[in-house]
């Protein structure tokens, strides 16, 4: 009984942890109201087909904060992706309609061959040996990790200094050849989800944490004893991941990322989700066509 | 096809992990499973109890869920074991609880009178229990022992949620840099069934040689 009890007790604490901070304010309406709409649409292209069905797939993440999460009072997915999404569809349809298809790094490239979703919208980094298998468009945002511990911890402000420790980093995320490239003594821990890898931080599983620097960033200021050390030390790409091979939709997402980045509307998406954390004005967009894997 | 080979010896490591988690797991399954059965069949009620409300505890929570909080709560609470330990434990006790109840329906299968003769010739519980029950009760269960073995290996897959680099996360890795889900878990699907298939074989060697001619 007292087992129970505690298992109760022990769910409701994880809950509270895993659910607890401010939302961020959604105005995403706005963005959506200032979005462009493509002027034509050529005949039997995906684009036509989307539109005809009336309906972006989008497949993506419910439970990245500042990226793409669903809240749980709004039901809206909320975050950079979620944006992108809502904005991409406007410029095909006219209208924010996404459907959001849940998807895991296992499962992407499957997803986009076999026509289930239309675009991978999740902080898909664009690798040469990805790009064997799905065509990137973008890159849409530059990402870098950085390092957190605890308060107390010593000895740690650059890559280097993670040889020898245990580091924890979210399971399948560009973190873990990251930390095997730049500290290749470290040993690797993984977790699920970023609430475990803090709750495994604060509970001194390992010495480091390596996450991409804006959920970090939302992590640390609701977690008093844990800090950020030095700066990003990678520079992560991420694209928006099309079918293989589908050179029409690439180029018709690249001209539409090239509108959005010239009329400042991609600035204003960055200042409602990752913005909302960093602070100052929001950084150059990334050249598109510039990572390896996107030309 | 050379993706695999490239990454045999990631492989290597997850299914030697495996190996061990399952076989640390089963042993002390086993273990767990028959000091239950002995508590649920005990004539003292408060045991009794105890038996079946570890089975109804253990069995009515998701492994998944036993193992996310052995290892993010306990520390809470001061105990701080590594992930490995941690998960083969819990896995364990979780197992044990199934592992009592085959050994228990073994037990049931022994006929009334070979307890009977056992305390008409003066033994006492816990001799008739060991000398005369439980040898007759495991050889009969020793086919529904070895379904929850292969259980038990498929069940190591959830460690790997908790950060236990087993097959599955090895699989998961491996994927993660080589964007070839399908031939990689396909792998990882034949290595856990090699596994399950040589399990059975032993089973069935067993049970040839276990069986009672009643």
């Amino acid at each position: 009984m007292a087992r129970t009890l505690l298992a109760i007790a022990v769910i409701a604490a994880l809950s509270l942890t895993a659910c607890g901070g401010p939302s961020t304010s959604p105005s995403a309406d706005a963005l959506v109201a200032a979005a462009p709409v493509a002027a034509s649409i050529v005949p039997g292209t995906t684009m036509e087909k989307i539109r005809k069905r009336g309906y972006l797939i989008v497949g993506g993440s419910l439970d990245a904060p500042l990226l793409s999460q669903q809240n749980p009072v709004t039901e809206q997915i909320e975050g950079l992706d979620a944006d992108f999404g809502r904005l991409l569809a406007t410029y095909i349809l006219g209208k924010p309609a996404v459907e959001v298809r849940s998807a895991a790094s296992e499962t992407r490239e499957a997803l986009l061959a076999n026509g289930t979703v239309d675009v991978i919208l999740q902080t898909y980094s664009i690798t040469p040996k990805r790009a064997t298998q799905v065509a990137f468009a973008g890159p849409y945002y530059n990402s870098g990790l950085v390092i957190a511990t605890r308060k107390d911890q010593t000895g740690i402000g650059e890559p280097e200094d993670l040889n020898g420790k245990t580091v924890i980093a979210g399971a399948n995320t560009p973190a873990i050849p990251a930390i095997e490239k730049a500290a290749p003594g470290a040993k690797i821990l993984t977790f699920g989800s970023a609430p475990e890898c803090l709750q495994a931080l604060r509970q001194g599983r390992g010495e480091a944490y390596v996450q991409d620097e804006a959920v970090l960033l939302d992590s640390v200021r609701r977690t008093p004893t844990i800090v950020i050390q030095g700066k990003p030390f990678t520079s992560d790409p991420y694209g928006i991941g099309i079918k293989h091979g589908d050179a029409q939709f690439k180029q018709f997402v690249n001209e539409w990322l090239r509108t959005i980045q010239a009329s400042g509307l991609w600035a204003k998406t960055w200042k409602n989700s990752i913005g909302t954390v960093v602070a100052g004005d929001a950084p150059p967009p990334p050249a598109i066509g510039s990572a390896p894997g996107s030309e | 096809m050379e993706i695999l080979i490239e990454h045999l010896g990631d492989f290597g490591d997850g299914l030697l992990l495996t190996v061990e988690l399952a076989a640390l797991a089963l042993v002390g399954a086993l273990v767990i499973g028959v000091l239950v059965a002995a508590l649920r069949v005990s004539p003292v009620p408060v045991l009794r109890a105890a038996g079946t409300a570890y089975v109804q505890i253990l069995q009515n929570v998701p492994l998944l869920v036993w193992l996310v909080l052995a290892v993010f709560a306990l520390p809470d609470i001061g105990v701080l074991a590594d992930l490995f330990t941690t998960s083969a434990v819990v896995l364990a006790l979780y197992q044990g609880a199934y592992m009592a109840e085959a050994v228990r329906s073994g037990i049931n299968a022994v006929p009334v009178g070979q307890g009977e003769a056992a305390r008409a010739l003066g033994l006492t519980f816990s001799q008739s229990l060991l000398n005369v029950v439980l040898p007759q009760a495991l050889r009969t269960v020793v086919q529904p022992l070895g379904t929850l073995a292969i259980m038990t290996i498929m069940n190591t897959a959830m460690a790997a949620a908790v950060g236990v680099v087993e097959l599955t996360a090895t699989a998961n890795r491996v994927n993660l840099a080589e964007a070839q889900p399908i031939w990689i878990f396909v792998s990882a699907g034949l290595l856990y069934m090699a596994l399950s298939v040589v399990v059975g074989l032993v089973t069935g060697a067993t049970e040839r040689k276990a069986a009672i001619l009643r």
